[in-house]
């Protein structure tokens, strides 16, 4: 289940007004979210929640749901 | 009977020579594998019997094509089995990150060995650092494809992604398989490995998409590319300076095309093979020349070597440089598209054309917000007007890089430009339609061919997938009889070989 925050800070990074996000949709699912978009995201996320995303742990995530799972365990710790 | 059979001469045909490889498009290969293929129907009830016929066949087949080479894919298939899996099990991380290093220092080892040496050389005596003779090395066939398969088996493991195969018989079928082994698709083990494991089950819609894309791959591959490349193209960047601007224009249009026909031919026609033997490659091409920017382009082009430096060059440099930003993104273009300039040989051409095309993505990501400023103003976004227009600058831009790609030297490819920008002579093109008329229409059917709507093509491959069996190979049968006819005397190997 996707967060209304996560989903906010994804909508205003990509410039859409809604979108409807699953937990397996993946980033090239959304529009706009390209290869070079997707650090703006990451970066946007990070800033957001004030955590720090380590180089392998978003290698390692094949779709949103995965995203969220991280940034939840991201608040936990 | 038997004493007209010359046995020597038919052991020589089982024998690696140099000079007589064993591509799809040869009737020795068609023969040997209906009969492979025949041997696989029989087995279909053993999953070991069907794994082993591959690999074997496998092996017979990267032999004839690059002799004793396949004891170095050997080498690198246990080492990234065997380093893989050991890293998996490993808890500690420092460990595990050694084993992995370790694991790619290899594995590039080889490649650059066999790749670069002599480039590395030859730049040393440019710099007057030494005087070195270049060694005899050959370049291993498909050595650049199965290092990056084989590596995309050890990082996925190393990041997480995947779980590891305990059996080596499936890792070896992976590294082996013969459809992908000399030019790709570079398939990812993550996608492939799981086919293995699975039961196989070949339908009859993969039967009318295997015959569909074969005859594809022939006609693209043996009729296009061949034709065009040895009448025109070949003959034009031999020596630019002989022929006018406007003639040295249209084998640049020539060259993109025979290249995409070429390349895109060799996977339509592994990619067919390997659905009559149950297994799903993944797609290499999507009409790469309807491309609305060099982005959308490598989104389209080559695409299991672009998502694999995507996804394990560039993405990981972008997090590295994530600090700075859009500046970040593009240090990561130009560092990811040096690769890509590299991978495909060791010539300064080849350096030039990554930098051509990273220049063209930084100066892309720099601009887009001003150019969708402009496009807004003008109230061109979304229109087909601009449509067409993004396509039409994006292919051009894509010509300037294939000069550079297909010249065999920096100075080949500034006569190419010298001629197309200061010896132009457009009225030549009326003699070159004359003179060229066959390379004319095949260029023209060639490019209208790519543009027709997909929504075509799957039509022609659902009425190929009604017929009768018969009528399927009839087919075949005819667009091999096309091929024997249009083809050259001598073979002539794809040109992503030599990658």
């Amino acid at each position: 289940m996707i967060s209304e925050r996560l989903k906010q800070i994804i909508l205003k990074e990509l410039n859409l007004s809604n979108f409807d996000f699953k937990d397996e949709t993946t980033a090239n699912q959304v529009p706009g979210w390209d290869s070079f978009n997707h650090i703006n995201v990451i970066l946007a996320i990070e800033k957001d929640y004030d955590i720090h995303f380590k180089g392998l742990e978003i290698l390692k995530i094949k779709n949103i749901g995965e995203l969220q799972k991280l940034v939840d365990t991201k608040l936990q710790s | 009977m038997f004493s007209s059979i010359d046995f020597n001469k038919l052991l020589q045909l089982f024998v690696y020579d140099p000079q007589d490889h064993l591509f799809f498009s040869t009737s020795f290969f068609l023969f040997l594998f209906l009969a492979m293929l025949i041997v696989y129907r029989l087995a279909a009830k053993s999953k070991n019997a069907k794994i082993f016929t591959i690999i074997l066949f496998s092996l017979f087949f990267y032999y004839k094509n690059s002799g004793y080479f396949f004891l170095l894919l050997f080498l690198s298939t246990f080492l990234n089995f065997y380093f893989g899996n050991w890293l998996y099990k490993t808890k500690s991380s420092g460990f595990k990150r050694l084993l992995f290093v370790l694991a790619l220092v290899i594995d590039l080892g080889l490649l650059g060995y066999f790749k670069y040496t002599n480039f590395f050389l030859r730049i040393l005596n440019d710099l007057h650092a030494g005087n070195f003779q270049p060694l005899d090395i050959l370049l291993p066939v498909g050595i650049s494809f199965y290092t990056f398969k084989a590596m995309s088996y050890v990082i996925e493991l190393y990041i997480g992604s995947m779980e590891p195969t305990n059996s080596l018989k499936e890792f070896c079928l992976y590294m082996f398989f013969f459809p992908n082994i000399l030019a790709g698709p570079i398939d990812r083990a993550e996608a492939f490995l799981p086919q293995v494991q699975n039961d196989i089950t070949v339908t009859k819609e993969d039967i009318g998409r295997a015959v569909f894309l074969i005859m594809c791959g022939l006609f693209k591959k043996n009729v296009i590319a061949d034709y065009i490349g040895i009448n025109f193209v070949d003959r034009v960047y031999q020596v630019p300076l002989r022929f006018t601007g406007v003639e040295n224009l249209l084998a640049t249009y020539g060259y993109a095309l025979q290249v995409y026909c070429d390349f895109s031919g060799y996977t339509d026609m592994a990619i067919g093979i390997s659905l009559l033997l149950g297994y799903k490659l993944m797609d290499n091409f999507n009409v790469p020349f309807i491309a609305t920017s060099v982005a959308d382009y490598w989104r389209r082009w080559h695409i299991s070597l672009s998502t694999w430096l995507l996804d394990y060059m560039f993405k990981p440099l972008q997090m590295s440089f994530r600090k700075w930003r859009i500046y970040g993104s593009a240090v990561a273009i130009f560092l990811t598209f040096f690769a890509v300039g590299l991978w495909h040989g060791a010539n300064w051409t080849y350096v030039v054309f990554g930098l051509i095309h990273s220049t063209y993505l930084a100066v892309s990501l720099l601009t887009i917000k001003y150019r969708k400023a402009f496009y807004d103003k003008l109230h061109l976004t979304g229109t087909k007007f601009l449509k067409v227009f993004q396509i039409i600058i994006t292919f051009h831009l894509l010509l300037i890089g294939a000069v550079v790609f297909k010249a065999d030297s920096l100075k080949t490819a500034k006569n190419v430009f010298h001629q197309i920008f200061y010896f132009f002579h457009g009225v030549v093109f009326f003699q070159w339609i004359q003179g060229y008329s066959k390379v004319a229409i095949l260029i023209l059917l060639g490019y209208i061919l790519h543009f027709i709507p997909k929504s075509i093509d799957k039509k022609v491959q659902n009425l190929i997938t009604e017929s009768p069996l018969v009528v399927q190979a009839m087919l075949l049968a005819v667009m091999i009889i096309v091929v024997v006819q249009v083809e050259s005397a001598q073979l002539q190997p794809v040109i992503y070989f030599n990658f």
